[in-house]
């Protein structure tokens, strides 16, 4: 229950951090570490260098835009949590950060940790791609002949970002540098639900619902699937007729088990129903 | 390889200390073994337990999962460092009064959790202090002292502000106790090179095949367009076969009856090699057989033990429907990290690319020498539902 032997740098800026990841293949960048630690204790990830992007400024700003929040990588669940910084949405961050693993986990633990890391069930990648969030990706685009090498940022949203179970679209030696999540009208109702043995565990079956008839958006995501997040972009035909949800489950593959269809289904419906008592705005 | 080591200030109850530490040792063994401050116990040594709990810069974190070196400049507070703490003054009178503690073991974590619960969140009710207190295992009091004593302490706090206490400082002790005090850490007594383990060669043992306990099971069923003793044919050849197995490989050519292979997945992050040894028998009467396999990654110490059913029926002159069956237990560091269901998922697609590799062998297709191991991401997966999606008329 020791890591492998691993190397450690603390870069002095992003260039220096992405140069880094990108001439070592073995190495993994180090954000909050509360997934990455567990596995590098478990001997199931080994790299060869961590790279701690975590402390990095441009992982660390906000920057408010007239449409949308720019979220560093590295904030983390619990500066959600506790309003540390702001909210595009009518309080349904801090409401999911609470939600997210344990206190002592939420004090390290960042919302592009989460992104990177893609575990189909964590709570960020289906609450961002139910509230259509791009995610902002940087690289190097060169090695030589920079003194300063330039850096590359592209933006795509959540859903298409992550591609499988732990699996994402970052390319060799590119990083999360934030996560942009548009505001919401005051007016948005969120619905939120997870199903878990025990608080705090990993969730068996999860559904995120954002319903913003100011900005003509009714979007529904169902996480906890053994692969990608299911994103419904116009779920209006689901909220009309809560019966649909069974033939969007047997669609996206999620009904073999009759078990975990009924979970599933049980979430989905409630997160449904959570829309009306819970996300009005105080 | 030598351990690199890298110099690290850091500030523990209330002391800054110099040292050199390597990498990839945790911020609990640091304290432990380096600092003698004993009080922070390990449990589960993957971020589970809460028996570790910590206070970095003033919030509660699991030390288990923390590293030193990437804590430059952090101020660590351990139990021992919270003996003057009012609160801890108060959390300890009541833990004793309700009875909170059996064996002690999660008690550190319990109390420093405690702390952070009730400055948080002042005159939090039962149900809330349980839903706050998830992360902290106790397996003998059946939390309902520590619920008590904790729920005491919020109440008495009821009308105070909630603190956040990340960033807050923690005064140190006023009188620190030489056994409260963490001890500089002493020069390193030199590196110990690790041994290398014995190549893992085990399997020389007589195979025996032995029943699977509580299996996953997968069953594919897919159409082959050539006949049936072709595909049968094919499934004699264990080299073929494998072969068809996304990043599996004979380790040793095989005499028709046993195999040795190797395997490996990706999974993210993870990733695993499995070697093993297999039997094969079959039955021409029916038209059927089975591989019986185990393997071990060793990396990991990821147990894999599995079974392959697979049935032939003849569809037409030139088509065949072959039916597999695959069962497997995980057991180990994998299974426990990978959780069942994406373990299924990955090994639902393995059984999918196996079949659509086998098609491929059959037609006299050419297989990549190496298959490239199995990677969980999109483009396999895209590629195996067009297939899947064409195989049944769909697409």
């Amino acid at each position: 229950m020791k890591p492998a032997r691993f190397d450690y740098l603390r870069p002095a800026d992003l260039p220096t951090a992405l140069t880094a990841l990108k001439e070592d293949t073995g190495a993994k960048p180090l954000s909050g570490g509360q997934s990455l630690g567990p596995m590098l204790n478990l001997r199931l990830a080994r790299p060869s260098l961590l790279v701690h992007v975590g402390a990095l400024p441009e992982l660390r700003a906000v920057e408010e835009r007239p449409d949308a929040i720019l979220y560093g990588a590295a904030i983390t669940h619990a500066e959600f949590e506790d309003g540390a910084v702001p909210d595009p949405t009518p309080g349904f961050l801090a409401r999911i950060a609470r939600g997210i693993a344990y206190r002592a986990v939420r004090n390290r633990g960042t919302i592009g940790g989460s992104l990177a890391h893609a575990d189909p069930a964590a709570d960020w990648p289906t609450t961002l791609a139910a509230l259509g969030a791009q995610v902002s990706l940087v690289t190097l685009t060169s090695l030589t002949g920079h003194l300063t090498a330039p850096t590359l940022r592209r933006e795509m949203p959540v859903e298409d970002f992550i591609t499988g179970a732990f699996e994402t679209a970052l390319g060799e030696g590119e990083i999360v540098e934030g996560v942009v999540i548009p505001r919401c009208h005051g007016t948005a109702r969120f619905g939120y639900r997870k199903s878990c043995r025990k608080v705090g565990e990993f969730a068996e079956a999860m559904c995120a619902v954002l319903y913003d008839p100011a900005r003509g958006v009714f979007r529904l995501a169902i996480g906890a699937t053994e692969a990608r997040q299911v994103v419904i972009q116009d779920a209006r035909f689901i909220l009309q007729d809560v019966d649909k949800i069974d033939e969007v489950l047997r669609e996206a593959g999620l009904a073999a088990d009759p078990a975990s269809f009924r979970l599933r289904r049980a979430v989905i419906r409630e997160a449904i129903a959570a829309l009306e008592p819970e996300s009005l705005p105080a | 390889m030598n351990a690199v080591t890298h110099a690290l200030s850091i500030e523990v109850n209330g002391r800054p200390i110099e040292a050199e530490v390597e990498p990839r040792q945790s911020l609990a063994d640091f304290l432990r073994e380096d600092l003698l401050l004993t009080g922070t116990h390990l449990g589960c040594e993957h971020g589970v337990c809460g028996a570790c709990t910590i206070l970095i810069d003033g919030a509660p974190a699991r030390s288990c999962i923390a590293f030193p070196v990437a804590l430059e400049g952090a101020k660590i507070t351990t139990i021992e460092g919270l003996i003057d703490d009012p609160v801890m003054v108060e959390l300890r009178a009541a833990f004793t009064r309700e009875h909170a503690l059996q064996c002690g073991f999660c008690t550190p974590g319990m109390l420093v959790m405690a702390r952070d619960i009730v400055l948080r969140r002042p005159g939090l009710d039962t149900d809330a202090i349980r839903h706050e207190l998830a992360g902290n295992l106790c397996r003998c009091t059946g939390y309902v002292g520590i619920i008590k004593a904790i729920q005491s302490v919020a109440a008495e706090r009821a009308g105070e502000a909630p603190l956040v206490t990340r960033g807050t400082l923690v005064a140190p002790p006023l009188y620190a106790s030489p056994l409260t005090l963490p001890v500089p850490p002493t020069s390193r007594i030199g590196i110990i090179e690790p041994q290398k383990a014995p190549a893992a060669a085990p399997e020389d043992a007589a195979f025996t095949i032995e029943p699977l306990r509580n299996p996953i099971e997968i069953v594919q069923e897919f159409d082959v367009g050539a006949p049936r003793a072709t595909v049968w044919a094919l499934f004699q050849d264990p080299a073929r076969v494998i072969a068809c197995l996304p990043g599996a490989s004979l380790s040793e050519p095989s005499d028709g009856r046993s195999l040795k292979a190797e395997m490996r997945v990706k999974l993210g992050p993870m990733q695993a090699a499995f070697g093993g040894v297999g039997q094969i028998s079959a039955d021409p009467s029916t038209w059927s057989g089975a591989i019986d396999g185990r393997g071990v990654d060793a990396r990991s110490a990821t147990r894999v033990q599995a079974r392959l059913v697979y049935r032939l029926e003849e569809k037409s002159e030139n088509g065949t429907h072959v039916c597999v069956d695959v069962a497997y237990v995980l057991q180990g560091p994998l299974a426990q990290m990978s959780r069942g269901a994406i373990a299924r998922d990955l090994a639902a697609r393995l059984t999918g690319a196996f079949a659509a590799n086998l098609d491929g062998a059959v037609k006299g297709g050419v297989l990549a020498p190496q298959a490239a191991p199995l990677d969980a991401g999109s483009l396999v997966l895209s590629l195996l539902k067009g297939w899947l999606a064409r195989l049944f008329g769909r697409g």
